[in-house]
């Protein structure tokens, strides 16, 4: 996303314009609905997570200090603590404690995936696994880098490693298809 | 310097911050860093991206309609803050009102107690006054209703002969009244004075105006064997009675 029309809706969502509200979800609806989603694993919870976290956003819109946090870091921690705290209630009332499904992992799917992020779902797959699951507990399931490594029954240390470079990996993987992307624009 | 931000950046302090996870200390560490270090600022900018790139991974179609939905919670939501806002407005204005309207009960209520106390202290001197004054005549009633009431008649000397006054003596009461009638016109300068002799002692009884109730009783000090006199004296009285200006006298 350009950084003009972040710096539009922010300007939009400090002057409290519902078209800040249209904009957000335009460009980052998608991401959030799959943040939501891969924290709850239920499309109707992920719905109602995803309309509480715009509310939320809405209701913070003046509270929002862009030289803290990007426009997406800040809707991604609304997003997710939101789905955290949406699947501790129900796990509450279930009187269930909450358990990471590490089969997750592999259980994706493509029904839901739009087709022009079928690249970035193929730099997911480029993402080694040992690294993939650690950001994924980290990231979607709101494990502490402890209860990751218990979880997961990996060393602390590792835990750590692993979120550095698999973080790293990240920027560089995408870093090189942005590239290729843009090589391939160049030629055509 | 260097080993210090390398330390923090092998820390995993700016990744929980930029989860949101860190604690208020961990919290003010990381902006402080981000702040002052170039280096942590391009780590921290680089974790953002790579978040963004992440979660982008894990983009899902949103429902249809879901759209719709949000923007009207939203809208909603809007509606209630500005409805809490003039609610909020409105309870100000009255608490406003209501602040005036205490200060303004208030202010009454002080000067109605102050009025009161006014009230209260005029009518308690009504009442001394009206005590006084009700002794006054009903001593005047027993002086003059008393058989044992001597009466006496004054005629002025000297300038005073025009002078016409009646002493009522009530020994056995130890009361005794003076009635002066007539007061001849003296020049400008001068005036009437009474006075009593009491036990050796003068007694300045006060100027005699140009009596307007020529029937009013004035109340003598009672002594055995008193004297009274009526003076010439300069205008405004005297401090002791001027012996040959003495138009009147009455043993009593």
């Amino acid at each position: 996303m350009s950084t003009l029309i972040e710096r539009h809706i922010v300007s939009l969502l400090a002057e409290k314009d519902d078209k800040a509200i249209s904009l957000l979800y335009d460009n980052y609806g998608d991401t959030l609905f799959g943040v939501a989603y891969k924290v709850v694993k239920d499309e109707d919870l992920a719905q109602d997570v995803l309309q509480e976290s715009f509310v939320k956003i809405w209701k913070k819109a003046d509270s929002y200090d862009a030289s803290k946090a990007k426009l997406f870091t800040w809707l991604f921690r609304i997003t997710r603590n939101t789905a955290i705290d949406k699947l501790r209630s129900i796990n509450n009332k279930a009187d269930k404690e909450v358990q990471i499904d590490v089969s997750d992992v592999y259980n994706l799917g493509v029904s839901g995936i739009r087709p022009e992020f079928m690249d970035v779902q193929e730099n997911l797959d480029k993402i080694e696994d040992k690294y993939r699951i650690v950001l994924e507990a980290l990231f979607f399931q709101g494990m502490t880098q402890q209860e990751a490594s218990d979880e997961l029954e990996i060393p602390l240390g590792t835990i750590k490693s692993r979120l550095k470079i698999g973080l790293r990996e990240l920027g560089k993987i995408y870093g090189t298809s942005m590239a290729l992307l843009l090589l391939i624009n160049l030629l055509s | 310097m260097k080993e210090k931000v390398q330390r923090f950046l092998d820390s995993d302090i700016l990744e929980k911050y930029l989860l949101d996870e860190t604690s208020k200390d961990e919290t003010l560490q990381a902006e402080r860093y981000i702040t002052m270090y170039p280096e942590v600022r391009d780590t921290y900018n680089q974790l953002q991206d790579n978040l963004e790139t992440f979660a982008k991974m894990y983009a899902r179609k949103t429902p249809e309609g879901l759209k719709e939905i949000i923007l009207h919670s939203a809208k909603k939501e809007k509606a209630v803050s500005r409805k809490f806002f003039s609610y909020g407005i409105a309870a100000s204005v009255a608490i406003l009102i209501l602040a005036g309207a205490s200060y303004f009960f208030w202010n009454q209520n002080q000067n109605l107690q102050m009025e009161n106390t006014l009230v209260t202290n005029q009518i308690k001197y009504l009442e001394e006054n009206m005590k006084n004054q009700l002794e006054d005549v009903r001593n005047q009633f027993i002086v003059l209703n008393n058989p044992a009431t001597k009466r006496y008649r004054l005629n002025g000397k000297k300038e005073g002969k025009e002078l016409k006054a009646v002493a009522y003596i009530n020994p056995v009461k130890k009361l005794s009244y003076i009635n002066v009638s007539n007061v001849p016109e003296l020049p400008e300068n001068k005036c009437f004075q009474m006075w009593a002799e009491v036990n050796g002692e003068l007694v300045n009884l006060g100027v005699i105006k140009q009596f307007e109730d020529k029937d009013k009783l004035l109340a003598l000090p009672y002594a055995d064997n008193a004297i009274g006199y009526i003076t010439i004296e300069p205008e405004g009285g005297n401090t002791s009675p001027t012996v040959k200006n003495i138009v009147a006298n009455i043993n009593y």
